[in-house]
């Protein structure tokens, strides 16, 4: 295990069958910062949530469209940055359900963000500031 | 990680039981909704999800089960969740499904659980 810190990235393609290499991808980056296994599933997890959101909601599926995933992973904490070139929409501005109004009303979408939340440290985006310019999401995990 | 693999028996009268393996997630959940969906379209009520060769679960996972729980337990069925492994459990707990849906160590456990016919 290196406990050097590295960047890397991936260019996805914006469809869901491609979820099984964004997880393998983090998967692998995490736990070559020497982070433990228990927190490397959670960030894969984390991880899914949002590139989900970005290829259902922001892109549609659409395989002609493509983002991507940078990663700098320290034994200490990890980042993780998403940027995609799509309407901007910020997924820390969508309130979070309350779990017990959530099961009473059945719902059964918008639990992603929820999930994020419990597992990141900080969720931060930032909007294309021009056209042609990418959004960024920002995702810092801390190693407690 | 294996692929992701649904496969539905029937238990005796009770139950049917759906079998996943791999992972769960945006990608393949439309499959089990699916599945789901053809099982109450046969009028079987009573269904047990067999977790144990499952590797994975998302949030579009756990929606699935959302979709389908008032509609059948409206019609006295029910969606057992059985065998989980540690990491998949944990999702379910990390938002709270355990007071919602019914959640056994074992199939058997389970299918135990519905009334016989």
């Amino acid at each position: 295990m290196s406990s050097s810190p590295r960047d890397t990235s991936l260019t996805i393609k914006a469809t869901t069958d491609q979820l099984a290499r964004i997880r393998d991808y983090v998967f692998g980056q995490c736990v070559h910062a020497g982070i433990s296994a228990p927190a490397c599933h959670n960030l894969v997890l984390a991880v899914d949530e949002a590139c989900s959101n970005i290829i259902q909601h922001a892109y549609h599926n659409n395989p002609a469209q493509t983002f991507n995933i940078s990663i700098r992973a320290t034994k200490n904490s990890v980042t993780i940055e998403i940027t995609d070139s799509s309407p901007p929409f910020d997924p820390a501005s969508v309130p979070l359900p309350d779990m017990s109004t959530y099961f009473e009303e059945r719902r059964h979408h918008g639990l992603g963000i929820l999930l994020m939340t419990k597992i990141l440290d900080s969720i931060e985006y930032v909007p294309a500031s021009s056209e042609g310019a990418t959004n960024k999401l920002i995702l810092t995990f801390k190693v407690s | 990680m294996k692929p992701f693999e649904l496969k539905i028996s029937k238990n005796s009268e009770s139950c049917s039981i759906i079998s996943l393996t791999g992972y769960l997630d945006a990608h393949t959940a439309p499959e089990l909704e699916k599945a789901i969906y053809e099982l109450l379209s046969d009028g079987i009520f009573n269904i047990v999800v067999d977790f144990t060769a499952l590797d994975y679960i998302s949030s579009a996972g756990l929606g699935v089960f959302m979709v389908f729980i008032e509609r059948i337990r409206e019609k006295g069925g029910d969606i057992k969740l059985a065998a989980m492994t540690e990491r998949v459990f944990s999702v379910f707990d990390l938002l709270g499904f355990p007071v919602l849906f019914n959640i056994y160590p074992t199939v058997q456990e389970a299918v135990d659980a519905f009334p016989r016919t």
